[in-house]
């Protein structure tokens, strides 16, 4: 049926009676849980609820919901509208999750436990992980079927898009979008506000608007589970911004490795388009919309704008010099807006709601919440939205449950790798758009990635040259041949033929690429290797005096050996990869150094802290 | 294979050069490789020269101009999994599989990448094997995974 | 008429003008590698970078690509500020380890200083500094034979396949706007090699002086309406004759 604005409350109403009866069993079949056979997990709990007959007086749903972020813990079953939490789900738990349905006794040992009381917690509301949240961009993830229109109407869908069309002017959609002080999410910050004043006030014709899906900085993945588990509140946002700015044509630019988002952002365009959401005069009005889909191709310097806008059209994807926005000349050259999918999924709410309740959240210069991917060495891995200007201690000890058991924090890496590391004295910072870029790192997309005693700095800070080494165009000179010296420095310091003039050769290259490159990639590139310079100096300088890693990462500066607390339980033998631990049963074991590669899985297994880590021999 | 072979790919998107990325990856999908036949018989549908369209395709990492193994092993390389030690995983991938990263074995039966970031990040450190994703994965799992797969 | 203040001194500038322009008009060296008169500005080699300021930003200055960046009203420019400076110096040493041999990144490395270079030189390195001048001159004003490979660290100019183009006419066109030499070219009478593929020159119909390849010929007709005959007298014919008809007209 096609909706139009005066249909469309009714239409949901009518829906939220209907569903208001309803028990409905998710599945989340993201891409975690999919990895962990998630979709096994649905099949077998459509066969239980089949052989269970639970009859017409139970009014029950099964379906999938995309990712909730928290993937480790997957696959996960949640029970609504309780909000009953199962994880680690496997196909067999399925008649028992059926029974406790019918019986109102959840499974207890699917319950998530918590990691300092060993409670179970029966729902989700009551596990730490989710407690601590707020999620305002994630507010339908894991909460509703991605592929099932309905289910986000019902959620308050496109509420916001029959207000806006019903008695908004699109300046007056510009107008509230600035007053909620909303700023980029994916990186930059920028105003989203001004960038769509400019863009609505700009002359030229067709005006393009653009979500850039293309989240390409390592260790973050909050767009991809925006994308897979609510598209339509991706659609609902550019449609929205689209009317503000007076775009006829919108891009949705996807990473080529998100298959999955693809997927059900397509399905999701199809369905908006059938109900009169999407396409010619949308909600019978007079306002015309259309989105295409342009998979990205594996090309991290594509989530720059100006160079994410090429590879729309076709072409390489170099970015340009901005001395001209793209506000005005953009993609086609014509008028264009790009925001992230973040970004987007924040205007409907704060249409919805209002700029003041979107602003009341958040500090003086970020307002509203903001997604994490909070991971690496913390107990609990995956998405996490707070108000803007939790501070990082609370973030990685609060929600995520801090540095699992035996070791300790080192540093956390921000902003991707235009980011930097940060070590504990800084954890006490709020984390806004601002206040990280002082300390010398950056909020960025929201990868928060945790780093304890195990991990070399020297090691992570040639990990994000490198990985830059990879990404760079290679247009301009500073960004193309700068990383290349810099990746050959930091080599060599890991591997012990660092000089002390190095620092030095480090410093200067540094500048070079800060005040030299063209676009942000090479201007920022620097920051990984800055920060972890300011705050782990004395580690550089332990590689290249002493020889030394003491994080047993760097394998020509380590070795691992084997010490009297050694009670030869044989664990580590069993996790050598290439076997040369030996030992008998109870006795204490011995590594063979010669075939030794340091790969650090037997100190990683050690339960009884008997592996050591000295320099090499 | 003659160039009519990918009409039908061709036929789908409108002949103008913003198509060329997605004729790409449509013929990487069929293909998983671009066929020197496909590059001409895209540049031909574009109107654009061929050297441009050889730009485009080496440019971007999703595509690739030889044929890949019959199994494509990668080992994602995104941060999370960086310091779960992915770099371990790799050599050990490298060593057991006795061919360097971005190239397949002498056999044939696997090509050897990393990827940076496939944004499960959560279930760190990842090897992909495929489109299966191994999440947790230690370096010891990695003679399991080839064995599994032969 | 808007007015900018270039190196301390008040310079009157046109709408759309580029800083660099209007600083080689005012007889203002700056750096370029990367730029060429018929092609759009790229902004790569970044050695052309200046200092811009504006009064209201309060003390607080960037360093921009003068070939990319408009001359707008009021702009305070330094052209060879310290910063600038130092920028292009740090530059210049990158250039040095990649291409030693390439004369006007030599030229320029002993202008500003460079006496050793810090980095490892790869001393036969190739003379490309990926300036990009080759390829967007044959893609813009040619036939699009070459383009750039690969990304990154391993980008290269090349042709597809890194075989003779069938694109290619041979014009030498990019060989010839190539600041580093880097385009090795065989011209031997009336046979000429570059890209891999020889190409037969057709000889001047007046002198018998090498003029142009069959390729180009139909090339240039085909897309310029120039008839072959025109296209095969040498330049030099071509001037004697146009003398000789202004000499007529004179008496």
């Amino acid at each position: 049926m096609k909706l139009t604005l005066a249909n469309i409350d009714g239409y949901r109403q009518e829906l939220v009676t209907q569903r208001k009866e309803l028990q409905s069993i998710m599945v989340c079949c993201g891409t975690g849980c999919r990895a962990r056979n998630g979709l096994g997990v649905a099949e077998a709990m459509g066969e239980a609820l089949e052989a269970a007959g639970l009859g017409d007086e139970v009014k029950v749903e099964l379906t999938s919901t995309g990712c909730h972020g928290w993937c480790e813990q997957g696959p996960i079953v949640t029970i609504e509208p309780d909000g009953v939490f199962y994880t680690n789900v496997k196909p067999e738990h399925a008649g028992e999750i059926v029974a406790g349905f019918q019986s109102g006794h959840p499974v207890q040992k699917l319950l998530y436990r918590d990691l300092t009381t060993r409670e179970r917690k029966v729902t989700y509301h009551e596990v730490p992980f989710y407690s601590h949240q707020t999620r305002w961009a994630m507010r339908n993830v894991g909460r509703i079927s991605p592929t099932e229109i309905d289910h986000y109407i019902a959620r308050d869908g496109y509420k916001a898009l029959a207000k806006v069309l019903a008695g908004m002017s699109p300046a007056e959609v510009v107008d509230e979008v600035a007053k909620a002080g909303l700023r980029g999410r994916g990186g930059g910050g920028f105003d989203a506000g001004r960038k769509w004043r400019s863009a609505a006030r700009a002359s030229g014709s067709p005006k393009y608007i653009i979500c850039n899906g293309d989240e390409g900085d390592p260790g973050a993945f909050m767009d991809r589970s925006i994308m897979e588990a609510d598209p339509h509140g991706v659609l609902e946002g550019m449609i929205i911004g689209a009317y503000a700015i007076g775009a006829t044509q919108g891009y949705i630019y996807v990473r080529q490795e998100y298959p999955l988002a693809v997927k059900h952002l397509e399905q999701a365009m199809a369905d908006a388009r059938e109900m009169g959401l999407l396409g010619e005069q949308i909600l019978g009005s007079d306002f015309s919309f259309e989105i295409k889909i342009a998979r990205g191709g594996g090309a991290f310097v594509c989530g720059e704008s100006s160079a994410l806008m090429r590879s729309i059209e076709g072409k390489v994807g170099e970015p340009r010099a901005k001395y001209v926005h793209a506000a005005d000349k953009g993609l086609f050259d014509r008028p264009t807006v790009l925001n992230n999918v973040e970004t987007f999924i924040c205007v409907p709410l704060i249409l919805d709601k209002g700029a003041e309740h979107f602003a009341a959240t958040g500090t003086a210069g970020s307002k509203g919440t903001k997604a994490f991917s909070v991971v690496g060495k913390v107990n609990c891995n995956g998405l996490i939205e707070v108000p803007m200007g939790t501070t990082l201690r609370e973030l990685i000890f609060d929600v995520a449950g801090g540095v699992p058991k035996g070791r300790t924090f080192k540093a956390v890496q921000t902003g991707g790798p235009s980011g930097g590391c940060l070590p504990e004295s800084q954890l006490d910072l709020a984390v806004d758009f601002d206040t990280l870029a002082d300390a010398g790192s950056m909020m960025g997309s929201g990868g928060l990635i945790v780093m304890d005693d195990r991990n070399c700095l020297v090691d992570v800070a040639r990990y994000f040259v490198k990985f830059l080494v990879d990404e760079s165009c290679g247009k301009c000179v500073p960004c193309r041949e700068g990383l290349k010296q810099m990746l050959a420095i930091l080599s060599r310091i890991t591997q012990g033929e660092g000089r002390t003039e190095d620092l030095v050769a480090i410093d200067k290259l540094c500048d070079v690429l800060k005040d030299g490159s063209l676009c942000a990639l090479g201007k920022s590139a620097a920051n990984p290797v800055l920060s972890t310079l300011k705050y782990f100096r004395s580690e550089y300088e332990e590689h290249i005096r002493d020889g030394f890693c003491r994080a047993g990462v760097c394998g020509k500066l380590c070795s691992y050996h084997i010490n009297e607390k050694c009670t030869g339980c044989a664990v580590c033998a069993k996790v050598c990869p290439v076997t040369c631990i030996s030992g008998e049963k109870k006795e204490l074991h011995v590594i063979d150094q010669g075939p030794c590669i340091q790969c650090g899985s037997c100190f990683d297994a050690c339960r009884f802290d008997a592996i050591e880590i000295r320099s090499a021999p | 294979m003659p160039s009519t072979d990918f009409a039908e790919l061709l036929e789908k998107h409108p002949p103008v050069e913003e198509s060329l990325i997605e004729i790409l990856h449509d013929v990487q999908l069929a293909h998983r490789y671009l066929p020197r036949p496909a590059l001409v018989a895209v540049a031909a549908h574009c109107a654009v020269p061929l050297a441009r369209v050889m730009s485009v395709a080496t440019f971007y990492k999703a595509f690739s101009l030889e044929p890949k193994g019959e199994k494509v092993l990668k080992v994602c390389m995104g941060t999370a999994c960086h310091v779960k030690g992915a770099s371990q995983l790799l050599d050990e991938a490298e060593r057991l599989l006795g061919c360097k990263c971005g190239e397949t074995t002498a056999d044939g039966r696997y090509t050897l990448e990393e990827v940076n970031c496939v944004g499960a990040c959560a279930m760190a450190p990842l090897v992909i094997e495929d489109e299966q994703y191994h999440g947790k994965f230690k370096p010891v799992d990695m003679k399991l995974l080839l064995k599994a797969g032969e | 008429m808007s007015e900018i203040i270039l190196n301390g001194r008040k310079v009157k500038v046109r709408k759309g003008e580029f800083l660099l322009a209007v600083a080689r008009r005012e007889g203002i060296e700056i750096p370029t590698l990367c730029q060429h008169d018929a092609v759009e500005p790229a902004g790569a080699c970044r050695l052309c970078l200046v200092e811009v300021t504006r009064p209201e930003w309060e003390g607080w200055s960037k360093l921009v690509t003068s070939c990319l960046f408009p001359a707008e009203d009021g702009l305070i420019v330094s052209t060879d500020s310290a910063p600038v400076h130092k920028t292009r110096k740090g530059i210049l040493e990158l250039l040095m380890a990649r291409s030693p041999n390439a004369v006007p990144v030599r030229e320029l490395a002993r202008q500003y200083g460079i006496e050793q270079c810090p980095y490892p030189v790869q001393h036969d390195g190739d003379n490309c500094i990926l300036c990009d001048i080759c390829t967007r001159v044959c893609q813009n004003l040619v036939t699009g034979a070459i383009s750039r490979i690969d990304r990154g660290v391993g980008k290269r100019v090349a042709t597809p396949f890194a075989e003779p183009s069938t694109d290619c006419v041979g014009c030498l066109a990019c060989a010839k706007s190539c600041p580093t030499a880097a385009i090795p070219y065989e011209d031997e009478g009336l046979r000429r090699t570059i890209w891999g593929k020889t190409f037969e020159v057709a000889s001047c119909a007046g002198c018998g002086a090498p003029t142009v390849t069959a390729e180009q010929a139909a090339w240039i007709e085909q897309s310029k309406g120039v008839s072959r005959e025109d296209q095969l007298v040498c330049d030099r014919c071509k001037a004697q004759k146009t003398a000789a008809a202004y000499q007529k007209l004179a008496w």
